[in-house]
């Protein structure tokens, strides 16, 4: 019996790929519609989008690249959904080269100009591009943005000659950020170039292992809400109902995890009995 | 003349200059300062953008060498050469002749080919994460113990399965969250803000001159 246990510290790394591949694979063949508690990160972002008033003017920044949007994307388009369900004026600006190309993927997806949103491009939203130049790019946006960005990215016209952008000159002209990210630049360039000069409230959207260091700021106030990887995104489509790619695939999480304890058990079984041998 | 422009001052005093035009807005309020300020960060915008060139350039003369030697894997530098210059070409800003980020052939290889391609490299990450929790997590001594019980504890914060199962999983990891992780990073972050300040201080005098022609006079 125990030579079946004492096999258990060393599986070959291949079954080990072998069972991540079935225990991710099969929840997204055949969803198992497994539980979604909500929590209070998700509930503070919905509420933050919520709470915004009406006609308040906010930024929108993808500022992230293809290898970010399995894990943003959905959390991406959920946040899209229930800012153009609300009477908000959206500037789409990236920092990231690939922002504008993620967010017209998005587009692809979500018909702004059709119901049920029904927004006009120029009066309720519009799209900047990317602004190359990270850090001290954000700072030149926010100091003036006309001066920053000539032309929109969509059609290629002045923004003067957007009614959005009339009064819209600078950080402190905004009333959120909300930025889905994945690095540098990120909440603590928002933080050192946008928030600490301008007071301009800031919420982020990341993936799952930035939220540990971010954590810090929310408890400081200095973040307004954090919206952290695909599990709080499943949570956020909840509250939203409007189940989309996040709830698709956090079966996938979930049984990804539960392989996870059931390996490093097993693991920890066979370590205990052969050392139980050798002694 | 050449003598003179070769000399580290140069370097050094227009690092101090941009460096001060930063931080000096930051603390007080001078029109003219922040007006300049203001203007060299916009310059900043064109540097970055002529910079943009420097990567496809070096990422050519890398894999043109080796295709040019053979060397192993000779044959991944020429697919890479060849997407290089297709997106390079078909993603020019000139939109009179249907070149752009909006070109068809550069929006069907970012949709269909960088997209799925970039999303595979990321999703790779779970069978070694997977692999390595396996390996690494053993109690093999107390301090291994810690990590393994906090580890799992995470494992089961982040999984709804568990913590629709017992809620208590979501309440031991918030306070692994809220309490040690916080405090931890806290103390990493101050601490790299501290360094950063001694780093920025050592250029700012002359004294850290790494980003200088190897750090050598």
């Amino acid at each position: 019996m125990s030579s079946f246990f004492d096999k258990f510290e060393n599986i070959d790394r291949r079954w080990i790929y072998l069972l991540s591949w079935i225990f991710v694979l099969f929840p997204l063949i055949f969803p198992l519609g497994l539980p979604v508690p909500i929590n209070k990160e998700s509930q503070a972002w919905f509420k933050a989008i919520n709470d915004i008033p009406n006609g308040s003017v906010i930024v929108f920044s993808p500022m992230f690249g293809t290898s970010g949007m399995p894990e943003l994307f959905p959390m991406t388009l959920a946040t899209m959904h229930q800012l153009w369900s609300k009477n908000v004026k959206i500037i789409v600006v990236s920092f990231w080269a690939e922002g504008p190309l993620v967010f017209q993927q998005l587009l692809n997806q979500m018909n702004p100009t059709a119901a049920p949103y029904n927004k006009v491009y120029g009066v309720d939203w519009i799209d900047l591009g990317y602004i190359p130049g990270s850090e001290p790019a954000m700072r030149a946006f926010g100091e003036d943005m006309k001066k920053a960005v000539a032309k929109d990215y969509k059609e290629n016209k002045n923004l003067s000659e957007f009614p959005i952008m009339q009064n819209i000159n600078k950080a402190s002209d905004v009333s959120l950020v909300i930025s889905i990210e994945t690095g540098t630049p990120g909440l603590t360039e928002w933080l050192r170039q946008w928030q600490e000069p301008f007071r301009t409230p800031i919420i982020v959207g990341c993936i799952g292992v930035s939220a540990p260091g971010m954590a810090p700021f929310l408890q400081s106030g200095q973040l307004g809400a954090l919206l952290p990887g695909l599990t709080s995104s499943a949570e956020y489509e909840l509250l939203l109902n409007r189940k989309g790619l996040a709830i698709a695939g956090v079966d996938a999480v979930s049984m990804s995890h539960v392989l996870v304890v059931i390996l490093v058990v097993l693991g920890n079984v066979g370590y205990f009995v052969n050392r139980g041998k050798k002694k | 003349m050449s003598n003179i422009l070769r000399r580290i001052e140069i370097p050094i005093f227009l690092t101090i200059v941009a460096t001060l035009l930063q931080v000096i807005p930051y603390y007080v309020d001078i029109p003219i300062i922040n007006d300049t300020a203001n203007t060299v960060n916009l310059w900043v915008l064109l540097v970055v953008a002529w910079a943009t060139f420097i990567g496809p350039l070096s990422l050519m003369q890398v894999h043109g060498k080796t295709v040019q030697k053979r060397s192993k894997g000779w044959y991944f530098s020429v697919v890479v050469l060849v997407f290089t210059v297709v997106m390079s070409i078909a993603g020019l800003p000139i939109a009179e002749i249907g070149l752009g980020t909006k070109n068809a052939v550069y929006t069907w290889l970012f949709t269909y080919g960088q997209t799925p391609l970039s999303g595979t490299m990321y999703g790779i990450i779970a069978f070694f994460i997977t692999s390595a929790a396996y390996r690494s997590f053993r109690a093999k001594n107390i301090e291994a113990t810690i990590v393994l019980v906090a580890g799992l504890a995470m494992v089961m914060y982040n999984a709804p399965i568990f913590t629709a199962t017992w809620p208590g999983f979501r309440t031991i990891g918030q306070w692994i969250y809220d309490i040690p992780n916080m405090a931890t990073n806290r103390a990493v972050t101050i601490g790299a803000a501290l360094g950063a300040i001694a780093l920025a201080v050592r250029t700012l005098m002359g004294i850290e001159r790494g980003y200088l022609r190897g750090g050598s006079d």
